[in-house]
This record gives structure tokens, C-alpha cells and sequence, in this order.
């Protein structure tokens, strides 16, 4: 009778704990915000949290998931490559189906003839290698879609026809050089991806998914090529601490109707993947070989650390770091900690890979009411240990003291030389408003007078402590950048974020 | 009264507030929610309305989770299930001996088969590897042996630069791939039985499942990516028989007329095995193995069951083939886990 009693003790407990009412909680991509809308018709109430694929992965993985009822990011690959991942998860449904592929104006595909002719990544990096056009894509290292056409592009040119290892990814690092070559605009996410390539006139096309690429306003000529490409699959998975199978299995089965499918083709460009659901004739007619994906972690992690070390174009990153009176006590510590984390102190997957790259040129402008000095780090090719070293001793000596001189420390990054050779961006961090020195106005006027190559680099904004919103939107409007809240949030988290997008 | 309590709180405890309704109903109509794991492939049989109401006349419902059959035997936890419905024998008798279960269940079972399309059987049939509907092991080997890719083949219609190899499942949870692997095994054994870690089989087999790159834990996800994205994702795929023959027996448009089915040579057979761990999941064993109504409902899912007319019957007039041939026997549980370990540590 005891266990009876118990039993019955649980029961209420868990009545109380979990009611039918409450959502069912999504940890997913922001690839598939597009469905937020369409799922209101579903008959579940749902609630999406937004994540980085990589990010949401270790958060499953880590065990951290666990006020989720189920994940929805564009693959499972690279989470099933993380020990201990699987475990975590129950069971998975693919939704929808969009291969990596790439997508430029018409006038350029024409100009090279590949909107006529069958194209391989092969005949793509010899172009790119001869500067004949150039793209845009994501950081393998924090979007699907990144990682995705990096696998792609390094299987289709290593011609071995099996999933890569180690020793392959070092064959086809030079070949992968070559294709990068041509990338000249990188980001941490799919969508802001989108939106910053329209506004560069300069950047001929985007390697994104086909659903965006078929969704740009601006109409692009897809290239399918025909060695074949990497498809985000968008399993909607439950998690196996979730006792709300029943929401999974109405979901799912709403999702998976010929009539949903049909919506979510029309609605989001991505090609159903429910069998004898027709194709619209928007996707065309290629046929496309499915690359094979690594199945190591090794491998994984390998091809990401040679494209940010080896392969992409280098960055130089300046960062405008406010250490005004403001910042004494925890602000202070949680901005040198912040930069510590980026030289390699954080040594999860997502860490690792947002430390400060080999071949990156580091600038930190420390400010109060005026510059205190500025510090230039260039991390080496190879052995980067001790230049990290040099970086983080010095984030570790921040002190805060003095006013808050925001637009002349903006300036003074703006004033840095621009290396043509380089993915240039600012970060500014700030916790307060402008005390000192010139106003935001005197700065949009200096920014506006910038010639182009100057005017290209963005500012990504980090919101901490009592920064001044509105005008800390407009930097971000202004110079083409983003912003990224830290005020509820860790510093260094915004800080690993924003590595994305340099 | 002890018992009956119990019940509706772990019922609650699992199901949330659903369940409770379910089994609070329950008490009043006498329904009884059944829990069980199964294999991926089994799933459509369970959610068939026609088989939940055949459960149903009998005052059975029954929710399954699904899971790689690898992973029934030695990941999941069976504590909060009724039953495990693996889909093989090896994986049911291991659970069995692990839980003390006094007897299974063999309702029904399904040969290994190649699913694959007509391009490929064309050149295949020029390489020496196809006959008529026969996919022949010990010449696949061969060419896998060779490293070739499809744009090598001669006279290939499927340029792809990858290499010739069959999709299967992810060979350290699913059991497809580890009935993929009795059968690859039994021929680079010298056509026999492997027995023990067989350090030789195991070089000569690897590449098989790590060439693959990724593969899936279950073998409806892949089936899947065959009927929806076609040769270009999946020229070829080991599948059940059953997951084919389901499609073809639904004739709902997902088999295409460039579709074709291939019988490996030799085959295993998976011997789908539910291990009960109560009286409700017994019931539901011996009402899968003996009451003819759920024969001819798995006989619809593709399965083959003890009595081969119903499975015949439907298979009338189709490419399935009725009378198995050359079937081997796939190793005892434990060596088959040593092979795949041998394989596994391979992915580190």
C-alpha cells in the first residue's frame, strides 16, 4: 500500500507539472521561422526558440534541453556526430527537403554560361579561382547552410566519391582555397545573409539554400551542380525527456499531409518529402545527387577548422571595447571574460571554433572618454598559441575608469586602414550612452563622406548594461551591421554570436 | 486494487494528461493502453486505423515509441514498456535472456531485399551484379572491394561520381544494417556463418557502412529519401521486403514505374519478435501470431506471416517473389555485436 501511496503522491505532482494546456516548446533553427505562421493552422498550440544550429546542437548534447519538448533544425548530421547526442533524442521525422545550392543574377549566370550547360563545383572554383564571380555564404562554423555547401563543395572536389577523413580534407584544402576565394560576404545566419547581399551590388550571388534562394525578391538563377549537393532535411524531432508524444504524433502527421506539404512547398519554396506530393515547376528539372555526408566527428570538425584557418578569405576584426567608470565591478569581468573566451578558453565545439582564427589580424580599442590606446594582434598561420596568449593576458589588464566617448572611438576603428586581402568588420561594445566628445550625428556625417571600401565595413553592435538602444540600431542600420542583446544575456555569448559574422 | 492503482499513476506519470483521460476512461469502458518500442518499420502497421480497430474489439490500445532494434536491445530504457517488437531474432533473444522473458512472439517477417530502379538494374545486369531479380552478394563485394564509382560502370546511365555502394542504415543502432551485415558477413566469410570477431570479415566489410558517409538510424527515414528524392540521393537501399511491399499493396502512387526490387543473394530473413514484459503485451503477441484478422492486416504492411497464402495472395501479379531462395542465417546476437564493434570502433 506504501507504493500505492506514493504513486498516488507522484500522480498529483505530476498533474501539477505537466498540464495538456501549456505549448509545445520547439528549440529550433531560425531557418524554420518561415513555418511559425503556417503551424498556427496545425491545431497545436507551439512554441519556437530561436538558436544557432551548432549552439542548439551542444545544448542537446550537454543535456540543457530539457524545457524542450523537440528540436527542429535543418539536419540532425552534425548533432548525431556529437557522443552522447543521440541518446538525448526519440523519435525524428523529415518534413521538407532543400539542397545546398547557388544562386546568382541572372545577367552573371548568363555572362559565364551557366544557365544553359550542366555546372560542377569543380568548373565553379576554377571560375571563382580566376575572379570571375563572387558570393556570399554562411559560417560553416554556426549555420547549417554553411556547413552544408562547405561539405558539398569539399566532397564534390576532392573526387573521391566516399565520405571525407582527415586525409582528403588536407587533399582538397588547396582546390577548397580557391573556391573561397570568392566569397565576399559571410554571415552567422541564413536570413541575415539574405538581406545583407541585397544591399551589396557588388556580390554576384549567395551559396544558400534553394527555399531562399527561390524566395529572394530579387530573382537569381539557381545552379544545381552536377556533381552533386548536401540537402538540409528539417527533422522535427521529439526529445527523449518529453512526455508529450501525443502533440509529436498530431504534429507531425498535420505536417506530413499531402495538403500541408503542398502549403509548405508554396508557402517556403522547400520541396515536399512526402512521396507523390507533385514538384512545382519552380525547382526545375536537374537531377540532383546527394553528396555523402561525414559520419566521424574528426572529419566534421577537421573541415571547419581548415576553412576558418586555412581556406576562407582572413579577417581583420577590430573591436571598440568601452571601459568607461561604468564598467567597473562585474560589467568589466564579464568583457574580459568575453574575450577570453575567444582566444580559445572555451573549449566546446562552438567555442573552439569562434576563437580568434589563424591568420586573423586583431585590433582591441579600448576607450573611456578617449582612446586608451589601441592594440594590434596578428595570429600567425600556424601555432596561434602564443599570439592568443599575448591577447588574453591584455583582455585580462582591462580596467574601467573615465567617461563614454562612443562616436570618437567609432571613428578611430573607421580610420584603420582597409586591406582589400580581408573580411573586415567593427564590433562596438557599450554599456551606456555617449557622455563625451562628438555626437551620433557627427559620425553618420563622417560615415556618409567614407569612401566605399570603407563604408563596406559593418559595425556589429553588442547591447550591454544601459546602452542607448535607438542609437545603437541606427550604428547597426547605418554601417550594414547587426545588433546583438547582451543585457540579459552573457557577454560572451554575444561575443561567440557575432564571430559568425566576421 | 493495489495494481489497478499503479497502473493509472504510471500512466499519468508517462503519458501525461491524455493518458490519464485514456485509462481514467478506461476504468468505466475496460480500454487498455498498451506501451511498447518497436522497430521504425513497424509503425505504419500500428497506426493503421484498421489494426487500432482490430485492438480495439479486444480492449487493447497500443502506443508505440520508435527506435533502431540495436538500440531496443541495448540503449532504451524497457522500464516504462510493455513490450519490445525488435525486427530481428538476435535482438529479441537478447532481450529476453536480459529480462527473464519466459516466451516471444514471431507473428511475422520479412527477407532482406534491394530496392532500387531500372537505370541501375541496366547496369548493374552489364557488371555482373543483377540477374533477372537477383542481387548477387559475392560480385557486389567485388566491385566494392575495387573502390568503383557509378561513372565507371560501363555503359552507366547514373554519372554520378560516387561510389558504388548500397544505402543502409547507421550499422551501430539499426538493425537493417546489421542484417545487411549477416548477410555481407556470411559471404566474405566463405559462405558461412561468422562466429566470433573475425578480425579478416571485418576489414573486408567496413567499407560497406563507413564509405557511406551519414547514414540514418532508421530504415523508414531512408526509405523515404528513396521514394521521395529518387536514384539521385539513393540509387540503391537495402530495405525490408515489407517496406516495399506495403507501398506496392497500397497502391498509392509512391511506387514509381522506374522502381524495381531486388532479392539479395544470399538473404536473411528478419524475424519481427515481441518480447513481452506483461500479460496485456502477451495478449497482444499471441493475438498477432494466431487471430487471422491481424494476419491479413500485416499481410497489407508487406509482411510475411506463418500461413504464406495470405502474403501470396496480395503478392499475385506483382514483382515480390513468392518462394524465398538461398537464405542463410544471420550469427547468434553476440557475434554479430562483436563484428559491429569491430566495424564501430572504425568511426572514431
Amino acid at each position: 500500500m506504501r507504493r500505492a501511496l506514493l504513486a498516488l503522491a507522484l500522480v498529483a505532482a505530476s498533474l501539477t507539472a505537466c498540464s495538456a494546456d501549456e505549448p509545445f516548446r520547439i528549440l529550433a533553427g531560425s531557418e524554420v521561422a518561415d513555418l511559425e505562421p503556417l503551424l498556427k493552422e496545425s491545431g497545436v498550440e507551439v512554441e519556437f526558440t530561436y538558436t544557432g544550429t551548432l549552439d542548439g546542437a551542444e545544448q542537446v548534447a550537454r543535456g540543457d534541453a530539457g524545457d524542450y519538448d523537440a528540436t527542429w533544425f535543418s539536419s540532425n548530421r552534425y548533432l548525431s556526430l556529437i557522443d552522447g547526442a543521440r541518446e538525448k533524442l526519440s523519435t525524428q521525422t523529415k518534413i521538407m527537403n532543400s539542397p545546398v545550392v547557388l544562386g546568382l543574377k541572372p545577367a552573371k549566370a548568363a555572362e559565364l554560361g551557366w544557365d544553359a550547360k550542366p555546372v560542377t563545383w569543380s568548373d565553379i572554383a576554377t571560375t571563382a579561382a580566376a575572379n570571375r564571380f563572387t558570393f556570399g555564404m554562411t559560417n560553416p562554423a554556426s549555420s547549417n547552410s554553411g556547413f552544408s555547401a562547405l561539405v558539398g563543395v569539399a566532397a564534390a572536389l576532392s573526387d573521391a566519391g566516399e565520405a571525407l577523413d582527415a586525409q582528403t580534407i588536407s587533399a582538397v584544402t588547396p582546390r577548397l582555397k580557391e573556391f573561397f576565394s570568392a566569397q565576399k560576404l559571410t554571415s552567422g545566419s541564413s536570413g541575415w545573409l539574405a538581406d545583407a547581399y541585397t544591399a551589396r551590388p557588388d556580390v554576384d550571388g549567395l551559396v544558400n539554400y534553394e527555399s531562399v534562394l527561390l524566395g529572394m525578391r530579387e530573382k537569381l538563377t539557381l545552379v544545381y551542380p552536377s556533381d552533386g549537393v548536401v540537402s538540409a532535411d528539417y527533422p522535427l524531432t521529439l526529445l527523449a525527456g518529453s512526455d508529450r508524444k501525443e502533440q509529436y504524433d498530431e504534429l507531425v502527421a498535420w505536417l506530413r499531409t499531402p495538403e500541408t506539404q503542398r502549403k509548405i512547398m508554396t508557402a517556403t519554396h522547400r520541396r515536399p518529402i512526402v512521396p507523390g506530393v507533385a514538384l512545382a515547376p519552380e525547382f526545375g528539372s536537374a537531377p540532383l545527387v546527394e553528396l555523402p555526408f561525414p559520419n566521424r566527428r574528426s572529419a566534421a570538425d577537421e573541415l571547419i577548422g581548415a576553412y576558418l584557418n586555412q581556406v576562407r578569405v582572413p579577417a581583420r576584426a577590430v573591436f571598440v571595447l568601452d571601459t568607461s567608470g561604468s564598467m567597473e565591478g562585474d560589467r568589466i569581468d564579464s568583457l574580459r571574460t568575453a574575450l577570453v573566451t575567444l582566444t580559445g578558453a572555451d573549449t566546446s565545439a562552438y567555442g573552439t571554433f569562434s576563437r580568434f582564427r589563424n591568420r586573423e589580424q586583431v585590433t582591441l580599442l579600448p576607450f573611456a572618454d578617449r582612446l586608451k590606446g589601441q592594440q594590434d594582434y596578428q595570429v600567425p598561420e600556424t601555432g596561434p598559441e602564443a599570439v592568443l596568449g599575448q591577447i588574453k593576458t591584455y583582455a585580462e589588464s582591462l580596467s574601467a575608469d573615465g567617461g563614454t566617448a562612443i562616436y570618437d572611438a567609432l571613428r578611430a576603428a573607421y580610420e584603420q586602414p582597409v586591406d582589400p586581402g580581408r573580411y573586415s568588420s567593427i564590433v562596438l561594445m557599450t554599456d551606456g550612452e555617449n557622455t563625451d566628445g562628438s555626437e551620433y550625428l557627427d559620425f553618420q556625417l563622417y560615415y556618409q563622406g567614407l569612401p566605399a571600401e570603407k563604408k563596406a565595413v559593418r559595425t556589429f553592435v553588442v547591447l550591454f548594461g544601459d546602452s542607448d538602444v535607438e542609437e545603437m540600431n541606427e550604428i547597426a542600420t547605418l554601417t550594414g551591421g547587426a545588433v546583438f542583446d547582451a543585457r540579459n544575456g552573457s557577454l560572451a555569448e554575444a561575443f561567440k554570436e557575432i564571430r559568425g559574422y566576421q | 486494487m493495489r495494481r489497478r492503482l499503479l497502473g493509472v499513476a504510471l500512466a499519468v506519470l508517462l503519458g501525461g494528461g491524455v493518458v490519464a483521460a485514456l485509462v481514467l476512461g478506461n476504468l468505466g469502458s475496460g480500454v487498455t493502453v498498451v506501451r511498447g518500442v518497436i522497430g521504425s518499420e513497424k509503425k505504419p502497421f500500428f497506426d493503421d486505423p484498421q489494426v487500432k480497430a482490430a485492438f480495439a474489439k479486444h480492449g487493447l490500445q497500443v502506443e508505440v515509441d520508435t527506435a533502431g532494434s540495436r538500440e531496443i536491445a541495448a540503449g532504451v530504457d524497457l522500464s516504462t514498456y510493455s513490450f519490445a517488437f525488435p525486427s530481428s531474432a538476435p535482438a529479441a533473444e537478447k532481450i529476453k535472456k536480459d529480462r527473464g522473458v519466459a516466451a516471444t512472439f514471431a507473428p511475422f517477417f520479412s527477407p532482406m531485399a534491394v530496392a532500387t530502379f531500372e537505370p541501375i538494374v541496366a547496369t548493374l545486369t552489364q557488371a555482373g551484379v543483377v540477374s533477372g531479380t537477383t542481387f548477387d552478394i559475392k560480385k557486389y563485394l567485388e566491385i566494392v572491394d575495387k573502390g568503383t564509382r557509378w561513372d565507371a560502370l560501363p555503359g552507366s546511365a547514373y554519372k554520378a561520381r560516387k561510389r558504388v555502394l548500397l544505402t543502409t542504415t547507421d550499422i551501430r543502432t539499426s538493425n537493417s544494417a546489421a542484417m545487411y551485415l549477416a548477410l555481407t558477413s556470411y559471404v566474405a566469410n566463405g559462405d558461412d556463418v561468422v562466429r566470433g570477431a573475425d578480425a579478416k570479415v571485418a576489414e573486408r566489410v567496413s567499407p560497406l557502412f563507413l564509405d557511406q558517409g551519414y547514414s540514418e538510424s532508421t530504415s523508414e527515414a531512408p526509405f523515404e529519401d528513396y521514394l521521395a528524392m529518387g536514384m539521385g540521393k539513393t540509387p540503391m537501399i537495402m530495405v525490408y521486403e515489407a517496406q516495399y511491399a506495403a507501398r506496392l499493396f497500397a497502391a498509392d502512387g509512391s511506387i514509381s514505374p522506374q522502381m524495381r526490387l531486388l532479392y539479395p543473394s544470399p538473404t536473411v530473413l528478419s524475424k519481427h519478435t515481441l518480447v513481452p514484459f506483461d500479460e496485456n503485451a502477451t495478449e497482444i503477441g499471441r493475438l498477432l501470431t494466431d487471430d487471422p484478422e491481424f494476419a491479413e492486416l500485416a499481410a497489407k504492411h508487406g509482411f510475411r506471416t506463418a500461413d504464406p497464402g495470405v502474403f501470396a495472395g496480395l503478392a499475385e501479379g506483382t514483382p515480390l517473389t513468392r518462394d524465398l531462395v538461398d537464405v542463410v542465417e544471420p550469427p547468434t546476437y553476440d557475434h554479430l555485436e562483436q563484428l559491429v564493434a569491430m566495424i564501430e570502433e572504425r568511426y572514431l
